[in-house]
């Protein structure tokens, strides 16, 4: 079976050991009546009927299963992650947007979703160079295709983006000035790599999580804004809102089944299902068009990462998986010390996936933060905490080596091209995007205040925070020290 | 036990000079000296991976290796003593750098095999590793531009293959494996006399000799001797094997000819066979049973 997920999550739930009788460790509530014997009668439709000594009859509850489960228990004999991951494609797209068409025909109209399409940065980067275009052309076409599909809205993480670095940034800020009393404070590693998270909760657990910063990544900011704000304007409740995201790996889909990211007040997810840059290429091959074909939509709103002073697309400073350390170190330098940095040298160590910048402040120790890209840097990086000898204040850890460009999802070199050439395409693509520093986007001051009543607001921490939470290895056959 | 126990001579005997205990919380499967002898490796099913520094004849856990998700099978160290290879259940084999300041880092994570990857040992005198595994196959690795990457797969064996030994020039590998066969491969260069394709700059290898018939179990450990080109089995029906290659042998089909067996050996399965590196014809034996044993071979 194919993995698709990063090195990461696939090191972390392997297992060639078949015991049949591991338990499950879904907590499904079996009610346990000792003493009763019933039979298990397989009806015709597949459902499972209990016939007690009695006669009686009673069907019964199917268990189920969802993804979170599995990613907590190592121990069934497949892969859990990768069966379960059909639940998120773009089959289940269509089904919402077969669905409104139904709706829309049988005159339900109320009963109606607003789909909303967010897509990524490295998505279209990845897409505009498989088909040629620039990354405003395959905005473009990319929200006419969606569109004609039956979608409402088509809007771009990198706006969100800006709220996860501008939060970001201060969290640092904030916690290196409690690093003198609190000893887990410093080093703040960073939390928009799902394929990162779930590797620190299954495998370090409650050692490593205190490091993390507890800001959201960009697409559950945008789950958010899409859940929250949008649908307010939108004069909907959350729960008649498809949030689907464009995500250039796997790991993605993950982040999205996430509990914390699940409103029990409307039973609907921030994001509700995430495709791949893979899978829209899946879907344009099956309506039988090529992206330059389609026809272009201009239409946007502030969600739509138009960002640019000139009105196009914007990106951020700092490479394709977000820019995290280049804005960190920025802001703490202007705040810290009250000086601006004009650009940042990036040394690279032991090989081009590891690089630390170390920037002079006049009166205190230098400000050092590295980039940790790919497993065996994450490896080193968590050992050299355990150890106690951290040297960096950040670092932005991605589970890709390359970075998020190179994700997984991505759309797959041509033949005869080799992975290097076209990752280095896509990189030209992403980085032809003119960069606009957060707080200047059109849009970012105006929902701070507007949606979350300003900066540093409760709403504000509970929109654009989350919490990790370590996962307890269940004693099982599988676990006994033989 | 999740003990470690150094032997020396001393006079005639064998004694046993230390007892490394508390390191591991589980079995060790494998232990490997450094070239220089300064230090020791010692691998664990508790998932770690030890380094003992010796120091005035007393040895020190100078640091402890962890990363991988379960049982780590092997232990290697490249022959300049910077690089240690670390393989695991987890299908995955680690390469670890030794820093300036005696700290060992992880230099690459290769995922390549499909499961329990049982062996892992550095070529005599390149940066190449090979491994072997419940997946029946052989890996080499090399380091390209940034990162380590499988470079052959060497597939012939119809199960595990436990363990593979260099022969002296680096130019051949022999495997043994829980199919009961002892399999030769030859390596051919680019631009090889034989006119073996290959690809690029990479060698081709190909398995010139299957040695079957020989052994009535699992083969669980295989040894060529540096010195005199000996190749010793361990096998899990008690016996030890020495071979040696014929006089009059083809290097693209060599013959290969069974020297001498010894019957019980163990009374149990015999797991590992080692010639010493010095001494030609002197070699250890451990087993099931849980002796280890010093054999002479005397050839005529």
């Amino acid at each position: 079976m194919a993995s698709n997920f990063s090195g990461a999550l696939q090191l972390t739930d392997l297992n060639d050991f078949i015991t049949p009788s591991q338990e499950c460790v879904k907590p499904v509530k079996i009610d346990r009546k000792p003493g009763k014997v019933a039979k298990i009668r397989i009806e015709d439709d597949g459902s499972y009927m209990e016939v007690a000594e009695s006669g009686e009859e009673k069907k019964l509850q199917k268990a189920q299963i969802t993804l979170n489960d599995c990613l907590a228990c190592s121990g069934c004999i497949t892969s859990a992650e990768s069966v379960l991951i059909t639940q998120q494609s773009q089959e289940e797209l269509y089904n919402v947007l077969q669905e409104n068409l139904r709706l829309q025909q049988a005159s339900e109209v109320n009963k109606k979703k607003l789909v909303v399409v967010s897509i990524s940065p490295q998505s279209r980067a990845s897409l505009a160079t498989k088909y040629q275009l620039s990354p405003q052309e395959a905005h473009h076409k990319l929200t006419g295709f969606f569109k004609k599909l039956g979608v409402n809205h088509v809007f771009d993480t990198s706006f969100s983006r800006n709220f996860s670095l501008l939060e970001s940034c201060r969290e640092f800020v904030r916690r290196y000035y409690e690093s003198e009393t609190n000893k887990t404070a410093l080093p703040m590693l960073a939390s928009s790599c799902p394929g990162w998270i779930c590797y620190a909760e299954k495998t370090h657990g409650s050692y490593i999580l205190p490091y993390i910063s507890s800001t959201k990544s960009p697409q559950q900011i945008m789950g958010s804004l899409v859940k929250d704000y949008f649908a307010a304007k939108q004069g909907q409740t959350p729960d008649r809102i498809y949030h689907v995201t464009v995500m250039p790996c796997y790991d993605k889909k993950l982040e999205a089944s996430r509990q914390d990211f699940y409103s029990d007040l409307y039973g609907t997810r921030d994001v509700d299902c995430v495709i791949t840059t893979g899978e829209v290429e899946k879907m344009l091959e099956k309506e039988n068009v090529t992206l330059g074909q389609v026809e272009g939509n201009t239409a946007y709103c502030v969600l739509s990462g138009f960002g640019s002073p000139d009105g196009g697309l914007g990106s951020h400073l700092g490479g394709g998986s977000g820019g995290y350390l280049e804005h960190v170190m920025r802001y703490a330098v202007s705040q810290i010390h009250g000086s601006s940095v004009d650009s940042l040298q990036y040394k690279t160590l032991r090989n081009q996936d590891f690089q630390e910048v170390t920037v002079e402040i006049e009166g205190k120790r230098p400000l050092k933060m590295a980039l940790a890209y790919g497993f065996r840097n994450i490896q080193n990086i968590v050992q050299k905490i355990k150890r106690g000898k951290m040297t960096y204040d950040f670092v932005e850890i991605m589970a890709c080596p390359s970075g998020c460009v190179n994700g997984g999802g991505q759309i797959r070199p041509m033949e005869g091209q080799t992975n290097n050439e076209l990752l280095q395409r896509v990189k030209e693509s992403y980085d032809s995007v003119p960069c606009v520093q957060p707080d200047l986007w059109p849009g970012v001051k105006d929902i701070y205040e507007e949606w979350l009543g300003g900066v540093d607001t409760e709403k504000a921490r509970a929109m654009l925070h989350t919490q990790y939470h370590g996962v307890e290895k269940v004693a099982s056959a599988l676990n006994i020290q033989w | 036990d999740k003990i470690i126990r150094i032997w020396g001579k001393e006079g005639d005997k064998w004694v046993c000079k230390s007892i490394l205990a508390e390191g591991h919380q589980r079995t060790i499967r494998s232990v490997g000296w450094s070239p220089c002898g300064n230090y020791l490796a010692s691998a664990s099913f508790d998932a770690t991976t030890n380094i003992w520094s010796r120091k005035e004849g007393e040895f020190e856990c100078i640091a402890s290796l962890e990363g991988h998700e379960n049982e780590v099978k092997a232990v290697s160290w490249a022959p300049t003593g910077l690089l240690l290879a670390t393989c695991s259940r987890d299908k995955s084999v680690w390469i670890w750098e030794v820093t300036e300041d005696e700290e060992y880092e992880c230099a690459s994570v290769i995922s390549s095999h499909t499961q329990d990857v049982k062996y892992a040992v550095w070529h005599p005198t390149r940066e190449m590793l090979a491994s072997c595994s419940y997946d029946n196959t052989i890996k080499l690795f090399k380091e390209e531009i940034d990162d380590w990457t499988c470079c052959n797969t060497l597939e012939s064996h119809t199960s595990t293959v436990w363990k593979i030994s260099f022969d002296q020039t680096g130019h051949r590998i022999v495997s043994c494996s829980d199919d009961k066969t002892l399999k030769i491969w030859q390596e051919y260069l680019p631009g090889n006399p034989e006119g073996i394709d290959t690809i690029g700059k990479e060698s081709a290898w190909k398995c010139v000799c299957t040695l079957s018939g020989y052994h009535n179990r699992v083969i669980y450990d295989v040894d060529w001797s540096h010195s005199n080109g000996l190749i010793v089995s361990a096998c899990g029906d008690e016996c030890i094997r020495v071979f040696r290659e014929e006089e009059i042998s083809d290097k693209n089909q060599p013959s290969f000819s069974l020297v001498c067996t010894q019957n019980r050996a163990h009374s149990q399965d015999v797991n590992s066979v080692a010639w010493n590196p010095k001494e030609p014809g002197l070699l250890a034996s451990g087993s099931d049973d849980g002796d280890v044993k010093l054999w002479e071979v005397v050839l005529d």
